[in-house]
């Protein structure tokens, strides 16, 4: 990827949210983060702090690469040791579950009820409370071993077997965590809506604080399926704008509104109102590029302004873990932003103006007048005339009666359906 | 050694007993002088030998009780005291003569009679007689004790030898009594007995040595013993009793009681526990003397604080070994030391904070009471930095001895409630005084450390230093299980943060507390608080800039008519005088909030929201539903517009209502002339900036008003004009216009190349269109809030609990 001017990277680092973000992830989870900042910090830096990330996780080959001129220390020999022996001896204990549990007529004799399960199996196998819980652990140090694939599956299990909910939660996560790693984002969606579904429902916890936590948890590790998938952005913005997890970010994580109107404007989503209402109200505690050119464009009408914040979104695009996507199957949202948050420029822009200079505009907009031109049609618009020179739009105010009818026209559809909603 | 004249002080003392009248005296002067500190050196020179002389008066002679006399006597005591403190021994020997003559003297002759007669029916065996006798002495017995004699030597002496008599008398002779003789034994021995063995001591003293009993040994009182001797205590004891068994009674002579526990002070100095056995009926009692005045007298308040501060002196001192708790078990016998608990320490019961914060009531009940115009009402003002370094030291003290675990257990009630008030006594001051409260606070207590928050130090920037403050001793409010703790702490802080422009802050925590809900349902003076820190918060916004805020905000407080009674300054029914409830529930002056100044601002950010609009539907465009028109604005612009003669303003009313019609004029600059020349601005503290923040606002609402009152006589606008005309940037008019075109507030459209506003004449609304319109509207809004309410209103809901949630991750 191309280096970044000084200028570029003072804006970046300025804006960088890592730091923000990392006490709402797990160690692993940061990790790919660091990495990420190589275009605005160098190399060093960058190998101390995945050295100091990592250190405490057991990946020790990995570590030892990170850091090959320093001695390893006898305490973390030992440590590893001490891992290596314990992980062997869980190793033992879960084989015999794991063997069991693939066999067929044990497999027939499960069914959904866990205490049923639980009876049959401790009453026939001999699987104990103990041995399940064994299964969590060797899942726990596999993760942090770096073999996720196996710690996926240790989870998954235990989560069939499992009647502790506390637990479950947590293996839960792993999972999560072990499908991000592994780029299963289909897998780690499928996870993140089971964890939804545990943490919205009201039974589950009895302190808000900690609901609160949990939302803020998922609101930040959902930003690495939702980004990575066809569809996320549009579930993103979905479940971003439900009204708990809107007061979520407000409350306790507003830099994710620069996902948000990173999600809203490059989706075309006609939740624009609603982001331009959230981003007026949390300007006093977050302004980022991204939210500045909410503000510019639709509450000071400052369109240089605007697109000045938009140069800068576009370092911030090439720099932020989530935006640089350069997954070739999909679009790229750094792309499809930028374009859209031109046109959202125009489209404001002629709706205040009747007739344009076209040479003025490209130059507000930091756009050739060809390029220019070629958004202005793509914009579609109605009674206006392009020339090289300018556009003209003949703003005619809609007739009263059309007025009129316009407002009551979905009144009847919508009392309707208010009806039949009652008469259910 | 006899407990009556233990108390007094006999002939060959009374040099020393004069010097304790001296220092008497000179506490009074000290404390009309305020000054308290030295006081106690005084009295510490004193008390050792006030100590000696106490235990050798021997002389059962009638001149003693007169030198100490007591009770109604006691303005007889002072003034001899003052006049003669300076004189020869013999001199004021023989005053105390004259003044002797009083109840107790008669008391004690009877006394003397009846032990008389007593001796002589027992020497003769005639019970009947005796027990008769005996009866009345006993009731002579309780009177003294009434009057804080303690018990007379000769009664003991008769006890005793009356004790041995009975016990000498055999069988024999019992069985050879009358029945009703018999009876009458009985009951003379069952009595005997029992004050035996109640003051086995004393008996015993007199049974070993009765010469030496009834006449002090000489060089006892050489000895100078630190500690006084047993029948001190039990004389200071029983007088105590005494006078808690006549708590709360009527027709008790609350100033003679409390003249008794001073001299009681002075007895009590060497023994800690006896002194805060005093102090704490003492400074109690002082308050209660003063419970039907109004306020309290100054010089009463004055020694009460100074006895407060002894109070907490002593138990700084004898922390280790006594600490005064409300939760400590009341003993069965009021001079019996608690129970040490495993560390050693003796819990006492009672409260230090109770006295501190009824110290603090009576402040401000005195200051309620006094002219807020007089100098006195200053003079009272200072006060109050003695009140909260009072404040402060109790607190370090019950941090001290309550475990932090136990804060939001029922031990940090106590702590809670200094807290409390220190936060009290803070929150209504900008950042600056609330530095100087500190600073002066701490002066006193130099060399320690709160663990709630650390004291100031100058490296400190000073507003953090007070958020710092206040957020500390609001979250230990938090902690508290009794809601009130935290709704006042709540309302504390946000008035703070509000009075200190940090909007922001204020605002989020107004919402998150929900107490506007609830609110009505509350006690009343936690009501005032609310509105006050309301109130604030709409100042506040206002001062941000935030008009539609700061509109919104104030609304309600003031367009009421009450406005004064919902603030707690003062009511507005003349007619009725306010009765003495609603007094006390007043704020003090010092604490108002400038009502002038608040319907400036009201009446200010209505004109700058209101015109336009008021333009925009005169000029016959659809007005947008967002803003609800403030009716009592528009009023009163009505009525002022329809004045035949308009005089020069002379109100702050008048300035406004003239600026308003100014700018309707589209006359912006003399609007914002008149508004700046309004005098009340001064008393913001930037005032220059707000001023600005007008002047723009002005400019803007100025431009808005003008394109919607020509919007139809013309058909283009130059930008360029209009800037030169708002002195505006042609940017910013650019902004302003396209606001109002992208918001549909106005049907035009810009032209880059001519930099000029295209109004549009597409269409004039007849009555029919508009009608026709705003039906359309209203049927939408119906339909909106069906919708709502089929949803079962959980919007609202919802939003709740986000407040709720981000109180919890404060």
């Amino acid at each position: 990827m191309a280096q970044l001017t000084p200028a570029e990277i003072e804006v970046a680092k300025k804006f960088d949210l890592t730091s923000k973000i990392i006490p709402f992830l797990d160690r692993h989870l940061i990790y790919p983060l660091i990495e990420n900042l190589d275009l605005t910090y160098d190399e060093k830096t960058i190998k101390d702090l995945s050295y100091n990330l990592l250190k405490d996780t057991y990946m020790n080959k990995f570590i030892n690469d990170l850091n090959p001129d320093k001695e390893i220390s006898q305490d973390v020999l030992k440590k590893q040791k001490e891992i290596e022996a314990k992980s062997e001896v869980l190793e033992a204990e879960t084989k015999e579950t794991l063997n069991l549990l693939s066999k067929k007529e044990v497999q027939e004799q499960l069914k959904s009820d866990k205490n049923h399960n639980r009876r049959y199996l401790e009453s026939q196998h001999g699987i104990t409370e103990n041995k399940i819980h064994a299964l969590y652990e060797y899942g726990q140090i596999q993760y942090n071993k770096g073999d996720y694939v196996m710690a996926s599956d240790l989870l998954a299990n235990f989560r069939i077997l499992s009647t502790n909910n506390e637990l479950n939660v947590s293996s839960t996560w792993g999972r999560l965590a072990c499908e991000i790693l592994l780029l299963e984002w289909n897998n780690a969606l499928e996870e993140l809506s089971k964890l939804r579904e545990l943490i919205d429902s009201r039974t589950s916890f009895n302190d808000p604080l900690l609901q609160l936590y949990n939302r803020t948890w998922v609101i930040h590790w959902s930003l690495f399926p939702y980004f990575k998938t066809a569809n996320g952005l549009e579930t993103l913005c979905d479940l971003f704008f439900s009204s708990s997890y809107l007061s979520t970010i407000q409350a306790s994580c507003p830099w994710v509104l620069r996902y948000l109107v990173v999600a809203v404007i490059s989706n075309n989503s006609k939740k624009l109102k609603d982001l331009v209402r959230v981003t007026a109200q949390e300007s006093y505690q977050y302004a980022d590029p991204f939210t500045n050119l909410i503000k510019a464009l639709y509450l000071d009408f400052d369109f240089a302004q605007a697109s000045q914040h938009l140069n800068d979104c576009e370092v911030i695009l090439k720099t932020d873990f989530f935006l640089n996507n350069e997954d070739e199957n999909l679009p790229l949202i750094s792309k499809k932003f930028i374009t859209n948050a031109k046109k959202l420029i125009i489209q404001v822009y002629v709706k205040c103006y009747g007739r344009i200079s076209l040479e003025a505009l490209s130059e507000t907009l930091n756009l050739t007048k060809q390029e220019l031109k070629d958004l202005i049609s793509s914009l579609d618009l109605k009674n206006a005339t392009l020339d090289d020179e300018k556009l003209i739009i003949n703003h005619t105010s809609t007739k009263i009666y059309q007025q009129v009818s316009d407002k009551v026209k979905s009144l009847g559809y919508k009392s309707n359906q208010l009806l039949e909603n009652f008469a259910k | 050694m006899s407990r009556f004249f233990a108390s007094g002080y006999s002939d060959s003392d009374l040099s020393s007993s004069d010097e304790e009248l001296l220092s008497t005296s000179e506490e009074e002067l000290i404390n009309s002088s305020t000054d308290e500190q030295e006081e106690e050196q005084d009295n510490d020179e004193s008390s050792d030998s006030v100590f000696a002389t106490e235990e050798e008066s021997d002389d059962s002679s009638d001149d003693d009780y007169g030198a100490r006399a007591r009770g109604p006597s006691y303005f007889l005591k002072s003034s001899f005291a003052k006049n003669n403190y300076s004189d020869e021994d013999s001199e004021s020997e023989g005053e105390g003569k004259k003044v002797v003559k009083s109840s107790k003297d008669k008391l004690l002759d009877e006394m003397r009679s009846l032990v008389d007669k007593i001796e002589i029916r027992r020497d003769v065996k005639e019970w009947i007689g005796l027990l008769t006798e005996f009866d009345k002495l006993n009731k002579l017995l309780t009177k003294a004790r009434q009057q804080n004699l303690g018990i007379p030597r000769l009664y003991i002496s008769m006890i005793a030898e009356l004790d041995s008599t009975i016990s000498e008398i055999s069988n024999e002779e019992i069985k050879g009594l009358k029945a009703d003789s018999s009876r009458a034994f009985n009951t003379t021995k069952q009595r005997t007995r029992r004050f035996v063995k109640e003051h086995a001591a004393e008996i015993e003293q007199y049974r070993a040595n009765p010469e030496a009993f009834e006449k002090e040994l000489d060089e006892q009182s050489e000895e100078n013993t630190p500690k006084p001797s047993k029948a001190l205590i039990d004389e200071l004891i029983t007088s105590l009793r005494t006078i808690q068994e006549t708590r709360g009674k009527k027709n008790v002579d609350r100033d003679e009681q409390i003249a008794t526990l001073e001299e009681l002070v002075q007895d009590a100095k060497g023994n800690d526990f006896h002194s805060i056995l005093v102090y704490l009926m003492l400074i109690p009692l002082r308050f209660e003397s003063s419970s039907l005045v109004q306020s309290m007298p100054i010089d009463q308040w004055t020694k009460a604080k100074n006895e407060i501060i002894a109070l907490l002196n002593i138990l700084e001192k004898v922390r280790n070994e006594y600490v005064v708790t409300e939760l400590a078990t009341a003993t069965d016998e009021l001079g019996q030391e608690p129970e040490a608990d495993k560390n050693g320490v003796k819990h006492i019961l009672g409260s230090v904070t109770a006295l501190v914060e009824r110290l603090d009531d009576e402040l401000t009940k005195s200051l309620q009471s006094t002219d807020p115009h007089a100098t006195e009402y200053v003079d009272r003002l200072k006060d109050q930095s003695t009140v909260y370094q009072l404040l402060l030291a109790n607190q370090l003290y019950l941090e001290s001895i309550i475990e932090p675990a136990a804060y939001s257990q029922k031990e940090g009630e106590q702590l809670a409630r200094v807290v409390l008030k220190r936060l009290e006594n803070l929150y209504y001051k900008p950042t600056k005084l609330i530095i100087i409260s500190e600073k002066v606070g701490w002066s006193k207590l130099t060399n320690k450390q709160s663990l709630i928050y650390p004291k100031f130090e100058e490296s400190d920037n000073e507003l953090e230093y007070c958020n710092g403050l206040i957020n500390h001793l609001s979250s230990l409010l938090y902690k508290q299980t009794n809601s009130i703790f935290r709704k006042k702490a709540m309302l504390c802080q946000i008035y703070y943060y509000s009075f200190n422009d940090q909007y922001y802050k204020a605002r989020d925590m107004f919402l998150m507390s929900h107490l506007q809900s609830t609110i009505h349902t509350s006690d009343i003076p936690l009501q005032v608080l609310f509105n006050r820190a309301l109130v604030q918060l709409g100042l506040c916004a206002f001062r941000a800039g935030l008009l539609t805020e700061s509109q919104q905000i104030l609304q309600e407080i003031c367009t009421s008519q009450k406005q004064k009674e919902l603030l707690g300054q003062g009511s507005n029914q003349r007619q009725q005088p306010a009765s003495q409830i609603d007094k006390q529930r007043l704020v003090p002056f010092h604490m108002h909030i400038n009502l002038e100044l608040l319907d400036c601002v009201y009446l200010t950010a209505s004109l700058l929201l209101e015109i336009p609009q008021i333009i925009q539907q005169s000029s016959g465009r659809k007005a947008s539903n967002k803003l609800q028109a403030t009716k009592s604005f528009r009023r009163t612009l009505d009525y002022y517009n329809r004045q035949v003669f308009i005089g020069p303003p002379e109100s702050t009313k008048d300035y406004i209502m003239r600026a308003a019609s100014s700018l309707q004029a589209g006359k912006w600059e003399q609007a914002i002339n008149f508004i700046s020349s309004i005098n009340i601005w001064s008393l913001f503290n930037n005032a220059t900036g707000i001023k600005e923040m007008l002047y723009e606002k002005f400019q803007t609402e100025g431009l808005r008003s003008y394109i919607f009152a020509n919007i139809f006589f013309y058909e283009k606008l130059s930008v360029k004009q209009l800037a030169s005309l708002f002195k505006l940037p042609e940017a910013k008019v650019l902004a302003v216009v396209s606001k109002m075109i992208y918001n549909d507030e106005i049907s035009a459209s810009l032209d880059q190349f001519n930099q000029s506003i295209d109004l549009s004449k597409d269409y004039e609304l007849s009555k029919l269109h508009e009608l026709a319109l705003s039906l359309a509207d209203r049927c939408q809004q119906l339909a909106e809030r069906n919708e709502r309410l089929a949803s079962g209103g959980h919007q609202s809901q919802s939003s709740n609990v986000k407040d709720q949630k981000k109180i919890y991750s404060k």
